[in-house]
């Protein structure tokens, strides 16, 4: 069941639309923001990057690079993806751009030259972090040592080259909104951290189910990513101490530990998350009202 | 450099579809999905044995780690001590080349990257034997920095990357030895990760 079809569809559509293929193309704007009067910190930033996971993505560590300064291969059906050199070089990376671009890359998908980002980079839960988050990370960004070097060019296959067709997508997935301020804090991280990138399933079109949230996915290979709501594991005879303590540890109450990509969301995030943090995930996990949809900001 | 070190990152998949593309992401080499131990025979069954009994001495110590049960330094030796045993050679001899009946969940890799699964299971039982040699040692926080940076910024990121996860690079037997237990322990389970995150298919 391969659902890579509606990309295609999106450029078709896009092409086709005339007008309305322009109003496609450009994608939804996020509301303003004004981040003007806040003052980063860069290790509130670090933090930040830490339960955002930015850091495994844009660092070749397992090839010894710098960090930040590009990404190894990640491979998806679309094709390979190399997450771009996003130290201050002022060339090679970030160092040219304002605050404001920086704001409209990581919440919106949109670039300085005012192109779509692949949702492989993912803005669409980014859209979420607070203003101060984001002041912060910036920060971070802006602290680390700027690095010569491109990471390669992504190598992707027609028609998924054309990022005129990623405006459309967005126009049907991307909700640009910051978090609601009531949000609690572990809801707030279940988006920042993308659990449901990995652990929601998909509707036909490729969008996430959101009446499904964390309800578990298959993978293409005929496996399935598990469920994560509290019902479910509470039934796989998890406590939320257990999901905590795996978060830091990688040890499953069994004795089993993850392997996969959960590896490295331990690995790359959680591991570093302070433990009010974990708690809080972990809470709301178990505990919030996850079958919402995800704009409703319901306080658990 | 060898060639794993560029291998395609499976941490990667359903990303670009956790952003909202599409579900199916590419999954080289995954597949199967839940498989049950049951109906395993032969070095499977043996394998899966020795996996499930480091799986209990584990879960012994991450129990008494964690405080639902008491800390007994004893058991603590005498669990780290069993998992010494059953790594290095008396894992890697349980993996002959090619064997992948149902219902294993091994992967091909092992016998590709064969050099790098057996610094995995040395590492392993290095590390389990370095715990057994701290058990002793004062209580301490499982994590280094505890939550925030502690002005370390972003830089300590290579560190926080892991070295230990590739099998190089991390803290000595020695130095493991003399850290608190939970943070030793911590170093050993990223092991059991690594290997299962290369070597292993997602359940
Ligand atoms: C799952 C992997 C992944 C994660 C996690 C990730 N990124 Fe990226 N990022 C990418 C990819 C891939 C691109 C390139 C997208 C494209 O070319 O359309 C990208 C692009 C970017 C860009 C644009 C760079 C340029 O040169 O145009 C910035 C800035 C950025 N990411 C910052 C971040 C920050 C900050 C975080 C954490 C909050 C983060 N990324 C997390 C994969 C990731
Ligand atoms: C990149 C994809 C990805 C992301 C992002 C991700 N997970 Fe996972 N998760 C997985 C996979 C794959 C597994 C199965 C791991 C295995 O086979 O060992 C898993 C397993 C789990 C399990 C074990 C459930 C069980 O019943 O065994 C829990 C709990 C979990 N994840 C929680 C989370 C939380 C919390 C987050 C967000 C902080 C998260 N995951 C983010 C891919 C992901
Ligand atoms: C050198 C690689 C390697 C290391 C190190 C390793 N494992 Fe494994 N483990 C595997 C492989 C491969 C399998 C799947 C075997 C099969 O199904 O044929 C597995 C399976 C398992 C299973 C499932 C057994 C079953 O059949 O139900 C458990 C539990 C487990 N490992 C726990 C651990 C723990 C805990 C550690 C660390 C203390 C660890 N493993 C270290 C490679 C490793």
């Amino acid at each position: 069941m391969r659902r890579t079809g509606w990309i295609a569809a999106a450029v078709a559509l896009a092409i086709a639309a005339g007008g309305a293929g322009t109003w496609l193309i450009g994608g939804p704007t996020a509301p303003p923001r004004d981040l003007t009067d806040l003052t980063g910190d860069v290790n509130r930033g670090a933090y930040v990057a830490r339960l955002a996971g930015c850091i495994p993505c844009h660092t070749d560590s397992e090839a010894g690079g710098a960090v930040l300064a590009g990404g190894g291969p990640l491979k998806t059906e679309f094709g390979i993806f190399y997450g771009p050199n996003i130290t201050p070089h002022e060339t090679d990376g970030v160092g040219a751009w304002t605050l404001e671009q920086f704001a409209a890359a990581v919440t919106e998908g949109r670039a300085p030259d005012g192109s779509h980002y692949y949702p492989s980079f993912p803005y669409a839960f980014y859209t979420r972090l607070s203003d101060q988050d984001i002041v912060d990370l910036w920060a971070a960004v802006r602290s680390v040592p700027a690095v010569e070097g491109r990471a390669p060019p992504h190598d992707l296959a027609f028609p998924y080259t054309v990022r005129a067709g990623l405006g459309a997508w967005k126009r049907l997935y991307l909700d640009p909104e910051p978090a609601p301020a009531d949000w609690p804090r572990g809801r707030y991280l279940a988006e920042v951290a993308h659990c449901g990138a990995c652990h929601t399933p998909r509707t036909a079109l490729g969008g996430r189910d959101a009446d499904r949230r964390f309800a578990g996915a298959p993978t293409p290979g005929g496996g399935t990513i598990p469920a994560i709501t509290g019902a479910a594991l509470t039934e796989a005879g998890w406590t939320v101490e257990d999901l905590a303590y795996s978060l830091v540890s990688g040890v499953k109450p069994d004795g089993d530990v993850y392997g996969g990509a959960m590896a490295r969301v331990v690995q790359g995030g959680t591991q570093f998350w302070s433990a009010t943090d974990r708690d809080a995930l972990a809470v709301y996990l178990f505990e919030g009202a996850l079958g919402a949809p995800i704009t409703e900001g319901e306080t658990q | 450099m060898t060639d794993h070190h560029r291998r395609p990152r499976l941490a990667a998949l359903g990303l670009w579809a956790g952003a909202g593309g599409a579900a199916a992401v590419l999954a080289a080499g995954l597949g199967g999905g839940a498989v049950a131990h049951v109906g395993a025979t032969g070095v499977v069954k043996e394998r899966m044995d020795l996996m499930m009994e480091i799986g209990d001495a584990t879960k012994a110590i991450a129990d008494m780690l964690r405080g639902t049960q008491p800390y007994d330094a004893e058991r603590m030796r005498a669990m780290a001590r069993r998992i010494e045993g059953h790594g290095g050679e008396a894992m890697t001899s349980l993996f002959p080349d090619g064997s992948l009946d149902h219902p294993s969940e091994a992967l091909p890799a092992i016998w590709t990257e064969w050099e790098r699964f057996e610094r995995l299971a040395d590492l392993m039982a290095d590390q389990a034997g370095a715990l057994a040699r701290a058990a002793d040692n004062p209580r301490g926080p499982m994590q280094r920095g505890g939550g925030m940076m502690g002005g370390s910024g972003i830089m300590s990121g290579s560190g926080m990357m892991g070295g230990g996860m590739m099998g190089g690079g991390g803290p000595s037997a020695e130095d493991l030895a003399a850290m608190p237990p939970d943070a030793a322990f911590r170093h050993l389970a990223q092991t059991c990760s690594a290997c299962h995150e290369a070597y292993r298919e997602e359940q």
